[in-house]
């Protein structure tokens, strides 16, 4: 970790940020940002610390793999990530728990060590509130869930979300207008 | 940062951060076919995708960047400094009295394994085994502002018989 990383700003002062040297750096910034917002996508979904640990190293080590073939003109990092957090949980729910090469390229299912469990456990209870929004949210079919978790509750634009959902900007904004629609009239039909 | 964010980045740095630190953004909608360099006489052709993009090298203008020499096990090692190099190295081999050409496929980013690369020779070419040392281990790095910017390594070598007139005297030889 660069110590340029570490470094903290004046109180006040807007940080500049000199343009990164590498790929890698580039890509170091990126993991900053949003290695919390991933790991509490998947602390929403997944109660055991193991496994958030375990979707949310998949999910950055995919991103390093293809980080030379993002393109940031098309959208966010964050945006990005999340389009490969949701294939990552997809394949996760998918398949059993034996055959993630990904994790298995870290040097396996790495051991975590007991204040690494308790941070894990910490931001699961932190997302209990939006776990419990995405239990609400069950009725919902799995695209309008996401459309609505994305921009509602990660605060990704709408087209943003489209990115990371691999969908068409039209189309996702139907879905999520159609979410919407759907919780409203569940709402009014809970009044 | 907490201590998983944290660890979780040096296990990232460490297995996979490498690749990323020499690596280059893949320009978008741009197909990334190895670049071939091939050469003819003195001219260096870049046929990528069935099209060609001749350049003509003027060899002789800069030092050679390269150095071929014959190892204890026979066989022929092929040093480049820069793939511009290519036509000398070749005129070079002929020089020596081996008839064989070499071609090679560049492709981006930093060689996954450092070291020479073991040529394919074409069918029918019976010469001694050639290797291929491009830049630094394996990596080449061409600054920003030249043609080819980037970073690149051998993805292959081939090896044609030489069909030229063996005169070293041809325009450009090294």
């Amino acid at each position: 970790m660069s110590t340029e990383a570490r470094a903290r700003a004046p109180v006040g002062a807007r940080p500049r940020e000199r343009p990164p040297n590498s790929l890698l750096e580039e890509f170091e910034r990126a993991y900053l940002r949003n290695v919390d917002v991933i790991m509490g996508y998947f602390a929403r979904r997944c109660r055991d610390p193991h496994t958030v640990a375990d979707l949310t190293s998949e999910t950055f080590v995919r991103a390093m793999d293809g980080f030379a073939r993002f393109d940031p003109s098309r959208g966010s990092d964050r945006a990005w990530l999340f389009g490969i957090a949701a294939h990552v949980f997809a394949r996760h729910c998918e398949q059993s728990a034996g055959d993630r090469d990904a994790v298995a390229r870290l040097g396996g299912h790495r051991a975590l060590g007991l204040n690494e469990i308790e941070e894990l456990a910490d931001r699961i209870d932190a997302e209990r509130e939006g776990a419990a929004l995405m239990q609400r949210y069950a009725g919902l079919p799995p695209v309008e869930r996401a459309a609505i978790e994305l921009v509602d509750l990660e605060g990704l634009t709408p087209k943003e979300a489209a990115l990371a959902l691999g969908v068409s900007g039209v189309a996702f904004r139907k879905r999520l207008s159609r979410a919407r629609s759907r919780l409203r009239k569940e709402h009014r039909g809970n009044d | 940062m907490t201590r998983f964010t944290e660890n979780l980045w040096s296990d990232l740095a460490r297995d996979h951060g490498a690749a990323l630190a020499c690596a280059d953004r893949h320009e978008p909608g741009r197909a990334r076919r190895p670049r071939r360099r091939y050469l003819a006489g003195s001219t260096l052709a870049l046929a990528g995708a069935g099209a060609a993009l001749g350049l003509v090298l003027t060899a002789g203008a800069a030092a050679p960047a390269f150095a071929v020499t014959k190892t204890a096990d026979g066989s022929v090692l092929v040093t480049i400094s820069k793939t511009q190099a290519l036509p000398q190295a070749n005129a070079k081999l002929r020089a020596m009295g081996i008839h064989e050409q070499i071609i090679i496929d560049m492709a981006s980013g930093a060689a996954a394994v450092s070291g020479a690369v073991t040529c394919t020779p074409a069918p029918g070419v019976s010469g001694p085994p050639v290797k291929v040392l491009v830049g630094t281990n394996g990596t080449q790095v061409i600054g920003s502002g030249n043609t080819g910017a980037g970073t690149w390594h051998l993805a292959a070598c081939h090896v044609t018989g030489d069909t030229g007139s063996g005169n070293s005297g041809n325009t450009g030889a090294g």
